[in-house]
């Protein structure tokens, strides 16, 4: 059986990042809970830091090069993926909103995805349901029901969330995103030129 | 194989003297290049079609028509010519006035178009862009292939017993090539029909460009034109050429670097590295396009966009002389010396076309004008019927 593959895209743009190391985590539940299932899954990590100037000069030409068309062509074939943005003024980070403007727009549609977000404080909890699950549900993505906020002090050995630690909203997100993945058929990237129909049936149509 | 140029005639300011030429200047600097083109030998000069500032060739066949006036061997084109905006009807009888005018020293290149404001403009709408190319040019070359056509369709109102004047010249419709940058149901109309395709990779990696013209080739093959290495296939590029690729590099540089279509965007290095844009030498201008072949396998036009961003008008004139006298005839020489001999050299000519029609049987043996079936039949064929009565 084929490997899954889970496709992890960091907005972090400080090195080393929080938004990376959240990511990671991610990654980490996922696929241990898919190797509690028995599947076996690989991680393709896209750093939006690495792809900034390619991003913006997408924006501009129109078409991707380098490192960017593979991020694209790594998420047209995930089978999952977790995204993950730092908070920049009540949002998510103005890069990760330009990578996805410049995802061709079928590319995450069905894709089972898990969203974090990174902050100074708890205040910016909600920015995963107010702003990035928005921004998922246009793309039609299959969004998982956890979304996963990180503050500064969630990373402080207790943290700060009594009743939800940070450890376990990870590995409950990340069971969930497994829980998605193993229970749908590999995903098969479609090309550019596997679905173009006949001229007869176009001029018939 | 076949070198040209061609405009999207944009008009932008030089930023090397902050001047900005107006429509008139633009326009006439376009006739301009074109006429000196034929001049210097190259093989094609094709204009745009446009419905937006900056931007003023807004009507191809007025162009090309005086053109055919004023030049005397250059094959006069599209790049492109909007099959989803303009009436079919229209553009059979305007290509099929500029084919008679020229003499049939013409071809077109069909596109969409891809400025969304145009298709309301004139009545469209963009998400039907694929279905109206396809029903319109399925009508186009009705109207150029059949003298009375009845028809109906989608996307204009219908028509019964019409005919298309003036009927193409000798009975046979002109060249036509698709041109498609993305869709491969483009790709796969121009396959179905054995038109030619081009793939205007002026801002693609060689290897897309050679996705889509594999393609083209594939399905040309699959509809029975011939062998997918026959398929008639062009590509885009552009140029910026001086004696020292430094000289080269220093010159166009502040044109790239605030070019409407690229400026502000990856570096000059970097879209030279990753597209056909090739600022330097003869010599590397030669390097790189005698090499897209072994990509695309051998095609038949190559089309170098030269005269944007705001230079020149003297620069363009000048990058044309160095097309002419110290690429074009190296890379022609070494396409021929790789070419398989049953591997057509070049698009077909009007003459080619008109010989292939009638060893097909497609025409009668003497080229007469075909009778419009209103009026009667032709003398012609009246003398066909006298023919026919003394055998008997």
């Amino acid at each position: 059986m084929t490997a899954r593959s889970i496709v992890v895209v960091s907005g972090g743009l400080s090195q080393p990042s929080s938004t990376r190391m959240l990511a990671d985590r991610l990654a980490d539940a996922t696929v241990s809970a898919l190797a509690e299932r028995g599947v076996e899954a690989r991680v393709t990590v896209v750093e939006l830091r690495d792809l900034a100037h390619e991003v913006v000069d997408m924006t501009l030409t129109g078409y991707a090069r380098g490192g960017l068309a593979d991020a694209q062509e790594a998420l047209a074939g995930a089978d999952g993926v977790v995204a993950v943005t730092p908070v920049y003024t009540a949002s998510y980070a103005g890069l990760f909103k330009s990578f996805v403007d410049v995802l061709d727009k079928d590319t995450l549609r069905g894709t089972p995805v898990v969203l974090g977000a990174t902050g100074g404080t708890a205040r910016h909890s909600l920015v995963v349901e107010h702003a990035l699950r928005p921004l998922f549900a246009y793309l039609g993505a299959d969004v998982v029901p956890t979304g996963v906020f990180a503050a500064t002090d969630d990373w402080a050995e207790a943290g700060t969330d009594d009743v939800r630690p940070l450890p376990d909203r990870i590995r409950r997100a990340g069971e969930q995103l497994a829980e998605r993945v193993a229970g749908r058929e590999p995903a098969r990237r479609v090309g550019l030129y596997d679905a173009v129909p006949s001229f007869e049936d176009l001029l018939g149509a | 194989m076949q070198f040209g140029i061609f405009s999207v005639g944009d008009v932008t300011t030089d930023p090397t003297t902050g001047r900005t030429p107006d429509d008139t200047e633009r326009v006439r600097a376009m006739l301009t290049i074109a006429e000196h083109a034929d001049a210097a030998g190259l093989d094609v000069f094709a204009t745009g079609e446009h419905h937006n500032p900056p931007f003023v060739p807004s009507s191809p066949t007025t162009m090309l028509g005086y053109l055919a006036g004023r030049t005397k061997n250059i094959v006069l084109s599209t790049a492109t010519t909007l099959i989803t905006t303009n009436d079919p009807v229209r553009l059979a009888e305007e290509y099929a006035m500029l084919q008679v005018i020229s003499g049939g020293r013409m071809d077109l290149m069909m596109g969409r178009g891809n400025t969304g404001p145009v298709y309301p403009w004139f009545g469209k709408d963009i998400r039907q862009g694929i279905p109206l190319a396809i029903e319109n040019y399925a009508l186009l070359r009705r109207l150029w292939e059949e003298d009375v056509v009845d028809w109906s369709g989608k996307f204009r109102t219908p028509l019964q017993g019409f005919t298309s004047t003036p009927r193409p010249l000798d009975g046979v419709p002109p060249f036509v090539w698709h041109g498609s940058i993305r869709s491969p149901e483009i790709a796969e109309q121009a396959a179905y029909y054995g038109d030619g395709f081009l793939h205007n990779a002026i801002f693609w990696p060689m290897q897309h460009t050679a996705q889509m013209v594999n393609f083209y080739r594939e399905r040309y093959e699959h509809y029975g034109h011939g062998r997918a290495d026959q398929a008639i296939v062009g590509l885009g590029g552009q140029v910026f050429v001086r004696t020292s690729s430094q000289a080269a590099w220093d010159e166009f540089r502040p044109y790239f670097d605030v070019a409407p279509v690229y400026g502000h965007g990856p570096s000059m290095e970097d879209f030279t590295r990753e597209t056909p844009l090739t600022v330097g030498s003869p010599q590397q201008v030669i390097d790189r396009y005698g090499a897209f072949w072994e990509q695309v396998g051998h095609y038949q036009r190559q089309m170098f966009l030269i005269d944007h961003a705001g230079l020149p008008l003297k620069t363009v004139l000048e990058q044309i002389d160095i097309l002419a006298e110290d690429i074009v005839p190296v890379l022609r020489a070494e396409a021929e010396a790789r070419r398989p001999a049953d591997v057509p050299a070049n698009p077909p000519s009007h003459a080619e076309r008109v010989a292939a029609a009638r060893a097909a049987g497609k025409l009668p043996a003497a080229t007469a004008a075909a009778a419009d079936h209103w009026t009667g039949r032709t003398a012609e064929d009246d003398l066909d019927a006298a023919d026919a009565a003394t055998v008997r």
